[in-house]
């Protein structure tokens, strides 16, 4: 019987996966096939997006998103019982212009993961309904979880410009 | 009752009775929210001395903040201080809210609590232990009786300062003042 | 009416009721294996509660209150308590409409707090006081058709006459009904929907703070103490002790004697509350109304029949 990853590598072109963990299988992938790998994925039977994650290669200049797929059941009736469980898609987009295809159409659940992306990341996602903010209530110049967001410094200048109750007594005199 | 403090109860009822009827309010932030429990249930057992979990701000009067502070928390926080009734005293847990602890260069955890409000005692460590907290008890019993847990009067003299401070963080707030705020102090700042 | 009865029986609702909360808590943390509070620490409680600053929501927030902790001082005073009562005009029918006075106070202050966990209290609060009057009344005029009389103090002589009204066959039956019903009059649970503190934020009581709270203290202090004593009043003779104590009648230390014999008597029923408290997870409001009209109902329903077939 024919493997996912021979059946995916003559399926799809310049794929590079690497299946050496026991559990989970790694494709490294063009931002291009990535939509096209997830709807493939899902009608093979892995239907269950548990998480959509980011990385700044602020050195590459590169976001990495990471998709990660499960199986539960029927995932063994498509590949047979041995195949892996757990599949993790990597794809690496520009830094400069940050913008990306939303999941949403394959995976309705990838709604809140990529809203939290634009919001700590700045990524936009075209297509999504909604990209307002989720969690954050401040205003940041820089998105908080980009590499170049000088944290310590907007500590000193926010909170640490901020000055004690005797301070604010001794200015008062 | 310990008979030594017959006299004291006779002198002021009032502070005896808030030192040994601690009813109180947690904020559950952070990780010091663990350490509660077993402090409140049968291995520490803190209804011994009268401290007892409560479920509103309004019956309490010790506000313990278990933990970091977030910027969005702060908000809640300052509204339960000032919905508590007066005597109130607050303790803060752990190293995070004395000078941010191991968040101090996080986007969104502020660095030192009692900018915003009083803090009448710290809990160091990280986390404090339920004997710390229990110390801590102990030692807040020896400021009431020493009247340094003036915590919720100083809010009121310099309500002020501690609302621009509030302000500052958070430019304009949902809520009116609890104490009337003069506008000529402000300009002046 | 005797004056000395009229400002003694009250105090002594008020501090047996403080005290029994006060065992109450002790006595759950004994059951969990803790050491527990002092006995006396509802008193530290009351006295912390009225040196607090309270915030008021407005007039029918202080009124409400006020009402429902003398609406229940009021029912202590138609109670024989013991020997000592003191007001013996009043009968079981207005002792149940008098009854309702406290959970309505309460009601008034919690609606014009208008926070939202009160509001679903209130509702909790009275449904299930419908839940639980109707076996009451049932039970109560089982009683009442057996003594052939509706005044309370009359019922606590015949029972000194006669022997103890539940160890009389015809009366067992409700009394087992009242017993049911009985955690459900006190707020102990599995019937605590109304003050559930880890689900609606303690309910009718979320705004009561200061001397509000210390009102309440002593309001639910009052309805403890009135819940019990109306069990021991019908059902266990009131102070008497089997009659033994009627040839020594007369004297002011018989009377001082039966106050205590009466208040020891409450003591066990407490007990027994208590255990049933400590084991039992909370109802919720539809389980409580289904239990209450069903099984307590049923019973206090059989009794008055084969009460009403003798008489």
């Amino acid at each position: 019987m024919v493997s996912l990853k021979e059946k995916l590598l003559s399926d799809f072109e310049g794929l590079k996966i690497d299946d050496r963990e026991a559990d989970r299988l790694f494709i490294d992938t063009q931002k291009e096939a990535v939509l096209s790998l997830l709807s493939y994925l899902k009608k093979a039977g892995y239907n269950h997006l548990a998480m959509v994650s980011c990385t700044d290669w602020i050195d590459e200049g590169k976001f990495e998103l990471v998709y990660i797929v499960n199986a539960y059941l029927s995932g063994d009736q498509v590949f047979g019982k041995k195949e892996k469980k757990c599949i993790v898609i990597r794809t690496k987009i520009s830094r400069q212009s940050a913008r990306f295809m939303t999941v949403m159409e394959i995976f309705e659940n990838a709604e809140p993961y990529e809203r939290e992306m634009h919001e700590m990341f700045g990524i936009d996602f075209e297509g999504h309904p909604r990209l307002t903010p989720l969690m954050l209530e401040r205003d940041y110049k820089i998105p908080p979880f980009r590499k170049d967001f000088d944290t310590l410094n907007y500590v000193n200048n926010t909170f640490g410009k901020i000055p004690s109750i005797e301070q604010r007594k001794e200015g008062l005199k | 009752m310990d008979r030594n403090q017959i006299s004291k109860w006779l002198k002021n009822p009032g502070k005896m009775a808030h030192k040994y009827s601690f009813h109180v309010v947690y904020f559950c932030t952070g990780c010091g929210i663990i350490e509660i429990p077993p402090s409140i249930t049968t291995r520490w057992d803190a209804e011994r001395f009268g401290i007892i979990p409560v479920a509103t701000p309004r019956q309490a009067n010790l506000f313990l903040i278990t933990g970091y502070v977030s910027t969005k928390t702060l908000k809640a926080i300052i509204r339960t201080y000032e919905q508590m009734p007066e005597p109130k005293y607050t303790v803060a847990f752990g190293s995070c809210p004395i000078n941010g602890g191991m968040y101090y260069d996080s986007y969104n955890t502020i660095t030192s609590l009692d900018k915003y409000i009083p803090v009448d005692g710290y809990i160091a460590g990280c986390m404090p232990r339920p004997e710390a907290v229990f110390i801590g008890v102990t030692h807040l019993w020896k400021l009431i009786d020493m009247d340094k847990a003036d915590g919720y009067k100083r809010y009121r003299e310099d309500y002020v300062h501690y609302r621009a401070n509030q302000e500052q963080l958070y430019g304009q707030m949902d809520w009116p003042p609890l104490f009337p705020v003069e506008k000529k102090e402000q300009a002046n700042l | 009416m005797n004056i000395v009865a009229l400002i003694v029986s009250p105090l002594i609702a008020l501090i047996t009721g403080l005290f029994f909360l006060g065992l109450s808590r002790k006595i759950s943390a004994r059951i969990h294996w803790r050491y527990g509070p002092p006995v006396y620490q509802p008193f530290i409680d009351v006295m912390r509660a009225f040196s607090q600053k309270s915030i008021t929501h407005g007039n029918f927030f202080d009124f409400g209150i006020i009402l429902s902790l003398t609406g229940t001082i009021v029912l202590v005073l138609f109670l024989p308590i013991g020997g000592l009562w003191a007001l013996n005009t009043g009968g079981l029918i207005m002792f149940l409409y008098l009854m309702l006075l406290g959970p309505f106070g309460i009601a008034l202050s919690g609606a014009a707090a208008a926070n939202p966990n009160s509001s679903i209290g209130i509702s909790r609060n009275f449904l299930l006081a419908l839940a639980y009057e109707v076996p009451l009344l049932l039970i109560l005029l089982a009683v009442m058709t057996d003594y052939n009389t509706i005044s309370l103090v009359e019922i606590v002589e015949k029972q000194a006459a006669t022997g103890m009204a539940i160890s009389s066959w015809r009366l067992v039956i409700p009394g087992i009904a009242y017993f049911l019903i009985l955690p459900a009059i006190l707020g102990l649970r599995p019937f605590e929907i109304t003050g559930a503190v880890q689900e609606i934020a303690s309910g009718p009581i979320a705004e009561f703070g200061g001397k509000h709270m210390a009102f309440y203290t002593l309001q639910h202090a009052l309805q403890t103490f009135v819940g019990i004593a109306l069990f021991v009043d019908i059902f266990l003779g009131g102070g008497t002790l089997f009659g033994l104590l009627n040839s020594l009648a007369g004297t002011v230390w018989v009377d001082i004697l039966e106050i205590f014999i009466f208040l020891l008597k409450m003591v066990l029923v407490l007990f027994i509350g208590l255990f049933v408290n400590a084991v039992y997870p909370r109802f919720r409001i539809e389980q409580a109304m289904q239990y209450l009209w069903k099984w307590p109902t049923l019973i206090a329903f059989v009794g008055l029949v084969i009460v009403a077939i003798i008489n």
